[in-house]
């Protein structure tokens, strides 16, 4: 996960303690449990397997499952397979592109239609990799923020580098949150948003990108295509109910490109854009 | 990407609900809470001080100026702006430098003031309190469009300005080619000390207002603005603006003079005050402009992004029915300093060419239609070279301080001199430091 987490509460001091280490304690196990960089984890068991099916843990198959509904209603625009990917795409700044063969190479050993999902079993095609890079912390917030919710009803916000999720009581003084200037200086001012429940969610541009013949390759990649999607915006923040929800909004929100403003609006969602 | 895909895009209304109870189920839960996020609009405030002071005496401007904007959800926004204006010191009538005291009458009528042998006649009148107030409403019209209307509105003592401008954005090219037109419409009342001077009327004696017209004066302004922004690539940002300006009504500066001159010497023509008054020694009428301006501009700039520095160039040509033709070049380089700080040195070079109807003097017995002895209407060049530093304070606040020089030589083309004036006595140089000191902060 690799960012800052903290948890602020309005408890007591004691029950704090408590909901701090309860949520560390969760971010941490679900950081071993899927992250693409520890060996011997489920992830792993299922990367390595080369063609060989897998039986999964009921946590795990949730989240499969969860990646296959949302591999379904996007369109196949959100896939989890897609990681491979970054064999041939280095977003360095530098103008290093791959080539069309190189891409479709790659581009063969993706797609969440290539596996087979049947619950609790897995099968991918040799070759192919799962990453739940893109809904596992927004998954460790919602997780830790239910166990923090759990010891006391005084309002708590669990942020983990800049994906937050407010539990407790509502009627209190709300929670404020900045989404930061993005861009040269004067494009866009700060917002300030008033956080009483719910969640918040940021997907970026990082400044990750590449740069050829004046053409700029955004970071967000097309696993339907393989290549970058185009017009994306810098910055992309979605109010919702979980922060499972706010990540995907904005992760799908990225991966609309240009029409990103439009996606939102249609889902009747707050949301910020930054160009 | 999108609609070819018959009804199960990630738009249709279902996406949302399906996505819901695909994270209930995820997270084990029967229901979620509905989320309570609220935009707070926002104040921010642009605050500077300016200090303008010329050499010799002449102008010297404090100005304080504050822009407030408050933000609002919806990508709104409402700004106002004040300047606040104090201008002392004195500004060259038009009168030239002659060999002898020379005595002038107040634009009031009321008093009289001297000027000694070889000195630049320099008028005070001007010299007032200023406060201009703006107001600006700002909105999203649609996806693709931004909409904007204000009001503006100034007062000084002789002078009110009220104005309305409109302008409308409109996106092309997936954000990278914003479109501008915009539209301004004026008037200003002009109310001169002692009333304005009839075209040419002679500088009378104390008390002498037969020459003037009573009441008020108009001015009517309208502005039209096209432009293009153009995103290039991720370094490079160019823009292009083409404007019209036409101004009609009076157009003149009613204290602004011209020096009656011997045709053959180029020295002034003696006078002598009535019995029992005090008046001019000296024979100067006031000036005389058309009542008609049309301006046309061209603007092009270009950014350019390089590593954290952003050097900025622009070039601006004006030409207008006075035959005023200008330019004006522009670089600006902004430097990062550290993690919060920057330094931008600038330079800008301004040249003109003069109005038709300009001319320095007068000779005894020409009574153009129009002629103005306004050093801002003569041929000149202008030099500014400035630093500025800046930087973030730790609150997230910028703050900055500006140091520049500027330095305008004029030129009196020869053809306009006459007899024995001297070309560099005519226009002599406008030196001026400029000192700016500036705070943002968000409220």
């Amino acid at each position: 996960m690799a960012s800052p987490c903290e948890v602020l509460s309005r408890a007591g001091r004691t029950v704090a303690r408590e909901q701090l280490r309860a949520v560390a304690e969760e971010a941490w196990r679900i950081e071993e449990k899927f992250s693409r960089y520890r060996t011997g984890n489920v992830v792993d068991r299922i990367n390595t397997a080369q063609g060989t099916p897998v039986d999964v843990d009921p946590e795990t198959a949730d989240l499969l499952d969860f990646a296959a509904e949302l591999h379904r209603l996007s369109d196949g625009r959100f896939d989890i397979t897609s990681g491979v990917l970054r064999e041939v795409w280095t977003f360095d700044g530098s103008d290093r592109l791959p080539t069309a063969r190189e891409v479709g190479r790659v581009l063969g050993r993706v797609g969440w239609d290539k596996a087979t999902w049947v619950r609790p079993r897995l099968t991918l095609a040799p070759g192919m990799q799962i990453d739940l890079g893109g809904i596992g912390k927004e998954y460790a917030v919602d997780r830790a923020a239910l166990l923090a919710a759990a010891l006391d009803s005084a309002p708590c916000l669990i942020n983990f580098g800049g994906d937050l999720m407010a539990v407790g009581e509502t009627n209190h003084v709300p929670w404020q949150v900045g989404i930061e200037a993005v861009g040269p200086n004067g494009g866009n001012p700060a917002r300030h948003i008033a956080l009483a429940r719910g969640a918040l969610a940021t997907s970026g541009d990082a400044r990750r990108f590449l740069l050829r013949d004046g053409v700029r390759y955004s970071h967000i990649l097309d696993p339907r295509s393989g290549w970058p999607v185009t017009g994306a915006p810098r910055s992309v923040t979605v109010a919702a109910d979980t922060c499972t929800q706010a990540g995907m909004l904005s992760t799908l929100a990225m991966l609309m490109g240009g029409e990103a403003e439009a996606f939102l609006a249609r889902q009747g969602v707050r949301y910020w854009c930054m160009r | 990407m999108g609609a070819t895909d018959g009804g199960r895009e990630p738009g249709s209304g279902q996406f949302v609900q399906r996505l819901a109870a695909a994270t209930c189920s995820l997270l084990g839960i029967g229901s979620t809470v509905p989320v309570l996020a609220q935009e707070e609009p926002t104040w921010a405030l642009d605050t500077s001080f300016l200090y303008y002071g010329e050499s010799d005496e002449r102008v010297q401007d404090l100005s304080l100026n504050v822009l407030a904007r408050r933000l609002f959800a919806d990508d709104k926004v409402l700004s106002f702006g004040l300047v606040y204006d104090s201008l002392t010191g004195a500004s060259p009538s038009g009168a030239i430098p002659l060999n002898e005291v020379q005595t002038f009458t107040r634009p009031s009528g009321n008093d009289v003031y001297t000027v000694q042998p070889g000195e630049l006649p320099l008028d005070d009148t001007f010299l007032d309190t200023r406060y201009a107030l703006t107001a600006t409403w700002q909105q999203p019209l649609g996806r693709l469009y931004t909409g904007s209307v204000g009001l503006s509105f100034s007062t000084e003592y002789d002078y009110t300005h009220a104005g309305l401008n409109f302008g409308i954005t409109r996106d092309f090219n997936t954000r990278n080619t914003p479109l501008s037109l915009g539209a301004a419409i004026a008037r200003d009342e002009i109310d001169p000390e002692g009333g304005a001077p009839l075209p040419l009327a002679p500088m009378g004696n104390i008390g002498d207002l037969s020459a003037r017209r009573p009441g008020t004066e108009d001015k009517d302004v309208v502005d039209l603005l096209i432009g293009v922004t153009q995103v290039v690539n991720e370094h490079l940002l160019v823009q292009v603006n083409y404007s019209l300006s036409d101004s009609s009504g009076y157009l003149n500066d009613p204290y602004k003079i011209l020096t009656v001159v011997d045709p053959a010497t180029g020295e002034g023509i003696a006078r002598v005050p009535a019995p029992g008054t005090a008046g001019p020694l000296h024979e100067y009428r006031f000036e005389s402009r058309p009542d008609q301006r049309t301006k046309h501009s061209l603007f092009v700039q270009g950014k350019y992004y390089m590593g954290g520095k952003v050097l900025d160039v622009s070039w601006r040509y004006m030409t207008d029915d006075w035959e005023i033709d200008s330019h004006t070049l522009e670089a600006k380089l902004r430097w990062p300093l550290g993690d919060r700080g920057w330094v931008e040195p600038h330079l800008r070079f301004y040249t003109q060419t003069e109005a038709e109807f300009y001319r320095p003097s007068l000779p005894v017995g020409e009574l153009p239609e129009f002629a103005s002895a306004d050093y801002r209407l003569a041929p000149f060049d202008a030099w500014t070279a400035g630093l500025k530093y800046g930087f973030r304070t730790a609150s997230g606040n910028e703050a900055g301080i500006r140091l520049e020089y500027y330095r305008q030589d004029g030129s009196v083309p020869d053809g306009l001199l006459i007899g024995n004036q001297d070309g560099d006595a005519l226009s002599p140089e406008l030196d001026a430091v400029i000192l700016t000191v500036s705070y943002g902060f968000d409220l």
